[in-house]
């Protein structure tokens, strides 16, 4: 799971002050977590990473092999070089990196959220992240 | 004598418990997908799971 309206209401509130990073942390025993997580990379080889990952998230949990092209072919992407990636698990280290960074941080929940370096857990209200981000903007003074 | 000692063990243990409840984990951000600023004020980092 990961948290994309609340997540999109974020960054609008917050124009210019937010920098948002994803890591890839699929479920090893959910079908298609891994492959979505290639198909989201996939996509960023071709310049549409973020309409790719909104993509993922409206339409979780559809995202077995053939529903991902449909996506891919939505997006106007070159399918024969995106199936080619998701078939070949073209991103495979990247996502490896990241599930063992999880790991080593003795992470066992998505979504988790670093907010300037401070934990959260799951999916939240809105106002929870905002009391965060308050916090954070304060202390920088920005 | 005691009542300075025992002022310097409160401050301690505020400064300790402010600590505990503030804790920071340096995550790296490496080549990840990103979008926004790179030197924005506030860096949200998000481990997802799509499915």
């Amino acid at each position: 799971m990961a948290a994309g309206p609340t997540v999109k209401q974020i960054l609008q509130t917050y124009p210019g002050k937010i920098r948002l990073v994803i890591k890839n942390y699929p479920y090893k025993y959910r079908d298609f977590a891994r492959i979505a997580a290639e198909a989201s990379l996939a996509a960023r080889d071709q310049g549409k990473y973020w309409e790719m990952h909104d993509i993922l998230l409206t339409r979780s949990p559809k995202l077995d092999r053939a529903s991902l092209i449909a996506y891919a072919d939505e997006l106007g992407l070159d399918l024969k070089k995106f199936t080619a990636s998701i078939d070949n698990g073209g991103h495979a280290n990247e996502i490896d990196r990241d599930v063992n960074l999880a790991q080593s941080m003795d992470l066992y929940n998505t979504p988790t959220f670093y907010i300037n370096g401070r934990q959260v857990i799951g999916e939240r209200p809105f106002d929870s992240f905002k009391k965060i981000i308050d916090e954070e903007l304060h202390q920088t003074g920005r | 004598m005691m009542k300075k000692l025992l002022l310097c063990i409160f401050a301690l243990l505020l400064f300790g418990t402010a600590h505990a409840g503030d804790q920071k984990t340096d995550v790296p951000i490496g080549d990840s997908p990103s979008m926004g600023p790179t030197d924005a004020p506030v860096t949200i980092i998000e481990f997802v799971d799509f499915q």
